[in-house]
């Protein structure tokens, strides 16, 4: 039998074209990348979509080179959000923490070579990108082809979804290293986990609803429209009462959805402010729970976005409660958070700096949250800017805070070389100073629209006010799409030309992934099978020279002073 | 012929694959392991247990799938006053007899297979793939009754259901019938997994399928 005897050997390099390197190939690491590239690519076709809205919105007819003819038609702006909202959802907030990190990093931090199926692996990355091409295309087509089309991508990234999140299940059962039991598994392999386990049940509920729409367009059935259904209903529930199957099962999906884009975050947020403080993650099991309890409330608020279109009057209630239960977690791991940098010697990076911003982000837009838990207020008192500005801070913005406080994280381990850490303050200030402009605003926009119901409001010193309210709100999306110019440069530069990383572990962490060079060879941990001998999180241990013992080391052989 | 020496090639293989694979179940986390220290270890596959693993969180995930659709028919049910039910052909309960037979011969070819009789679990196991066989068929025999009554799937509501579930779950039903003809007609000698675990595997989601048309039928039949 053949094994690796000699560990000096030179490590392997794929070989192999082009195409059998990159395109068809299994390894996790490269899977991975693909999904960062394709989640680097959305996100600017997506920010260019709300540049032109918002452009459009308050200058209708100014010209922007190369956009303008996306927005320019009334069909083609209406279905601007749609594209919008699908891009940033699915492929960045979706495919960036989840499958670009998780494919990456989960077995390496969890001690595997590879995920369980490799190659069931390569035919999620595909099937996604075929949706995101067939996505794109549905915005170019004739209105009626292009919802068909787009709701066939949704279909495909479903399926690529739910094999993808078997994929992760699978691996961090049965793939783990010897040593690796679940209480020492890093914070954010826990949240990959969980998250998958979420994802097999969400994806499915979509994909099925998608096949009742497309028989409902192609077959002409009944599951969504009209038919005997709305001749049964009372003349003025009809109206209403049509899309609610479809609201369900869409809501079902979306609002767990939401917590698919978060609980990646919260793991990766954990895990990057424990090891720039230097303290152990405050009551780590406590925030295990929390991640649990996430994934469990978030997979039952679905009626809270059904507050508005009708419900069994006694279900908005119960939704209510369930829906202001999500805090409960969500203080767990605020206080962890808190509570691990509390008088701790930070090391303010910029990777630290995207964390906290995370954290600002979504203690803000979970207040605004808290607004909306309520079924009487929702249903009255608030109009789309309202929500529109809630969850892009909670959701989209905090999101992109803990993707980018990754990238900054691993990019030694991913390309051997740092981000540039002056642009990536300029970075993160001028985005942070930005997205707080654009979104709190909204929020003020989307309670003063309302003031024409309360009696004795002046009404002409309000409608004044939000002319100006929305050009500054776009100017301030402006500003904040213009620095992400200095993340791209940043990223294309340090690329080629940033700082090398000399050692493995740049940040002494303490994790797996830090073991192995930077980039990890193609056979991620050489001739040696890692074994793990600690938590993931021993920082500041009493007795050890270093600050923190890596999970890798063995008891006997932490340096200890004489 | 194969057979006759199968067993104890299966034991070992299952040693080499349990052995030198990666997954090892994590062992309870007491930090004195110093002596395995950088082990070697092959480049093998990880352990088969994975599969196992796998095949359990895909049922999971296609229960949730048939649970979407069967909550949509519940609601559309109880929302309509015109429900105009489908009657279900007769061929049904017919196909429905092959299909727990299907499961049964299933459970005595792995019964064979585990008394070393690889000749009766191969004839078996071929009468099973050849049930599944028959019960898509039967199942398009269904749909070809209903159209001859002129119920289409666009007809009504309830007739709609009745088309997704069966072509919903023929689908997933086809994809058991891929695994039944991929254990019989793979040679196991070069596989990575020994064929009596495949056949656990196969027999799992089978199983799944046969509850899952059981559930689907009797929602049918309730709900007219």
């Amino acid at each position: 039998m053949v094994t690796h005897d000699s560990g000096e050997n030179q490590p392997e390099r794929p070989r192999g074209s082009f195409l059998s390197r990159y395109v068809f190939s299994t390894d996790h690491k490269t899977i991975g990348l693909l999904y960062l590239w394709l989640a680097l690519f959305s996100v600017f076709l997506g920010m260019a979509m709300s540049l032109v809205m918002r452009i459009h919105l308050v200058w209708p007819g100014a010209h922007i080179p190369f956009l303008s003819g996306l927005g320019s038609s009334a069909e083609h702006y209406a279905t601007l959000p749609l594209l919008h909202g699908s891009l940033m959802i699915f492929f960045v907030l979706t495919a960036a923490p989840q499958a670009g990190f998780g494919n990456y990093f989960l077995p390496l931090q969890i001690g595997a070579r590879e995920m369980a199926f490799p190659k069931l692996n390569l035919f999620s990355f595909w099937p996604t990108v075929i949706s995101l091409i067939g996505m794109v295309a549905a915005f170019l087509v004739a209105p009626q082809t292009g919802l068909s089309l787009w709701i066939i991508s949704v279909s495909v990234f479903c399926a690529a979804a739910l094999c993808s999140a078997l994929n992760f299940v699978v691996t961090t059962i049965d793939l783990r290293a010897h040593g690796m039991t679940l209480p020492r598994l890093p914070l954010t392999a826990w949240a990959w986990f969980l998250n998958a386990i979420l994802g097999m049940l969400i994806f499915s509920i979509l994909l099925a609803a998608c096949l009742c729409l497309l028989a409902d367009r192609f077959f002409a059935t009944h599951f969504f429209s009209t038919g005997d259904f709305l001749a049964s209903q009372p003349a003025n529930v009809a109206a209403d009462a049509l899309p609610v199957l479809w609201q369900r099962l869409f809501w079902f999906f979306a609002q767990a959805e939401v917590y698919i884009a978060m609980l990646p975050c919260f793991g990766i947020v954990s895990h990057l402010i424990a090891t720039f403080s230097r303290r152990p993650v405050w009551k780590e099991r406590l925030v295990v729970l929390a991640l649990c309890g996430v994934g469990l409330v978030g997979f039952c608020v679905w009626g809270q976005h059904m507050f508005s279109s009708g419900l069994n009057p006694f279900s908005p209630l119960v939704f209510s409660v369930l829906a202001a239960s999500i805090g409960l977690p969500a203080t767990i791991l605020l206080l962890s958070w808190f509570a691990t940098l509390w008088n701790a010697g930070v090391q303010l990076n910029t990777s630290l700096l995207f964390a906290l911003g995370f954290v600002s982000l979504f203690l803000s837009g979970g207040l605004s949250g808290l607004f909306l838990s309520r079924h009487d207020f929702t249903s009255t008192a608030v109009n789309e800017d309202f929500v529109t500005g809630h969850f892009h801070l909670v959701m989209g913005v905090a999101a992109t805070f803990a993707i980018l406080g990754a990238v900054f994280f691993w990019f030694p381990k991913l390309f051997g070389r740092y981000l540039n850490e002056r642009f990536g303050k300029l970075h993160f200030w001028l985005t942070f100073a930005g997205v707080y402009c654009v979104f709190m605003p909204m929020h003020w926009l989307g309670l003063v629209s309302h003031a024409g119901r309360i009696p004795g409001a002046n009404l002409a010193s309000i409608a004044a006010w939000i002319g100006p309210a929305r050009s500054f709100i776009t100017a301030g999306i402006l500003v904040t799409v213009l620095a992400q110019g200095i993340f791209l440069f940043n990223f294309l530069w340090s690329l080629f030309r940033g700082e090398r990383v000399a050692e493995c572990n740049p940040w002494r962490a303490t994790t797996l992934e830090w073991s192995v060079p930077s980039p990890p060879p193609p056979d991620d941990f050489g001739a040696c099978e890692p074994v793990i001998y600690r938590g993931a999180y021993e920082f500041g241990v009493p007795g050890a020279v270093d600050d923190f013992i890596p999970q890798h080391i063995a008891p006997d052989r932490v340096v200890r002073p004489n | 012929m194969p057979g006759t020496i199968a067993p104890p090639e299966i034991e070992l293989i299952i040693d080499d694959s349990r052995g030198g694979g990666g997954g090892k179940p994590p062992d309870g986390g007491d930090d004195d392991g110093g002596g395995d220290r950088g082990r070697h270890r092959p480049n093998g596959p990880p352990s088969p247990r994975r599969f196992s693993t796998a095949i359990a969180i895909a049922m999971v995930s296609i229960l949730m799938f048939f649970m979407a659709l069967a909550s949509a028919f519940l609601v559309l049910h109880h929302g309509s006053k015109v429900w105009v039910a489908v009657r279900l052909p007769w061929i049904l309960w017919v196909n429905t007899a092959v299909l727990l037979g299907s499961s049964f011969t299933l459970e005595r070819a792995r019964l064979r297979l585990s008394l070393g009789d690889v000749l009766g679990f191969r004839r078996l196991w071929f009468v099973t793939t050849v049930m599944g066989f028959l019960f898509v068929a039967g199942q398009l025999v269904a749909w070809r009754q209903l159209v001859g009554e002129g119920v289409y799937i666009a007809s009504n509501q309830a007739s709609s259901f009745f088309y997704i579930f069966t072509g919903a779950h023929g689908v997933h039903l086809l994809g058991g019938v891929a695994a039944l003809l991929f254990v019989l007609l793979r040679n196991f000698q070069k596989s990575q997994i020994p064929v009596s675990l495949a056949a656990e595997i196969t027999s799992y989601y089978w199983h799944f399928m046969d509850g899952l048309w059981i559930f689907l039928f009797a929602l049918l039949y309730l709900g007219k």
